[in-house]
């Protein structure tokens, strides 16, 4: 069986602004990892970088062509199948994903409603997909407040962060 | 300067390829064998050039009696340092943030950044306190050498 490498959008923008995020994909799939990204995660690679584009077309038609052609690597890598966009289930993991945003809140002061979903989808697909298979996890940020996030919530998840 | 120049000056950066504009400006409407017996060229390089060429809109062809044949376009680039300086660094999301939220903008995302670094903050929450988007903000710290 293929082994579970979530990745974190952090990692799939830097990749594809430097040009290499075909290159990574293709080198982790051909080391046995199946990668998968949540849905939320899914749509802050595409839908915020394409207003930005859209609104510096104008004033910075270079910046905007380039963060274009970014997200249509990041589009193209979906489609291909290179990643998989999974879905978290709201209704089995409501309470995990609760939790990471009072987590969050605290540690910035600010209210729940305006943690973005990125962070508590995440941590509640690690658990989910861990639930699943019963396999250690692997996870691709550099996002270290990320980590300690999911540190605390997946005391019985057995995961791996992997550098890139 | 807009990104039309820019993909002029890559194309007419190619000794090869101005040498094709400078002839066709001279021998209008020539096709790719002749281009490539005057210049030296083996036909597939000349079929390549001339491909790049027109999507840069540097050459436009024409095909008569099946033949496919080329002309210079017209175009004026002016060159300069400071254009030079105006292209690349509109080209950084660096330079949008700074014109954005200037000199308080970017001791603030120095501090997050710090904050970042030391696991204290998430950056979808670094991006929120900024008010920019995660896209912005991680593309700030791949700009600042803040990821490696």
């Amino acid at each position: 069986m293929s082994k579970k490498l979530i990745i974190d959008s952090s990692v799939l923008i830097v990749l594809s602004r430097k040009g290499e995020l075909e290159e990574y994909l293709k080198k982790k799939k051909q080391e046995g990892y199946d990668i998968l990204i949540p849905r939320a995660i899914a749509r802050e690679l595409t839908d915020e970088p394409k207003k930005l584009a859209t609104g510096i077309k104008k004033r910075s038609p270079l910046l905007a062509s380039s963060i274009t052609q970014s997200i249509e690597a990041i589009n193209a890598a979906v489609d291909d199948g290179l990643i998989k966009v999974a879905k978290v289930d709201y209704r089995k993991y409501s309470g995990v994903i609760d939790n990471v945003r009072k987590y969050l809140s605290q540690l910035e002061a600010k209210p729940e409603h305006a943690i973005k979903k990125g962070d508590p989808e995440l941590v509640a697909l690690v658990i989910q997909i861990y639930d699943r298979f019963r396999e250690k996890i692997f996870i691709s940020t550099q996002d270290k407040g990320l980590l300690r996030a999911l540190k605390s919530f997946s005391t019985v998840v057995e995961y791996e962060a992997l550098a890139y | 300067m807009s990104e039309r120049t820019v993909s002029i000056l890559k194309e007419v950066g190619n000794p090869n390829k101005a040498r094709i504009v400078a002839h066709l400006t001279k021998h209008k409407g020539e096709n790719a064998e002749d281009l490539g017996k005057h210049l030296g060229y083996p036909l597939p390089t000349v079929y390549k050039y001339l491909r790049e060429l027109e999507v840069a809109r540097v050459v436009r062809s024409k095909v008569r009696d099946k033949t496919k044949l080329y002309y210079a376009s017209d175009f004026k680039l002016e060159v300069s340092p400071k254009r030079l300086m105006e292209m690349f660094e509109e080209q950084s999301i660096l330079s949008l943030y700074k014109t954005r939220f200037g000199d308080d903008g970017m001791k603030r995302l120095d501090e997050v950044a710090n904050k970042v670094n030391a696991g204290k903050m998430t950056y979808r929450q670094a991006a929120s306190t900024l008010g920019i988007s995660y896209y912005e903000f991680v593309s700030l710290l791949d700009e600042t050498g803040a990821i490696q």
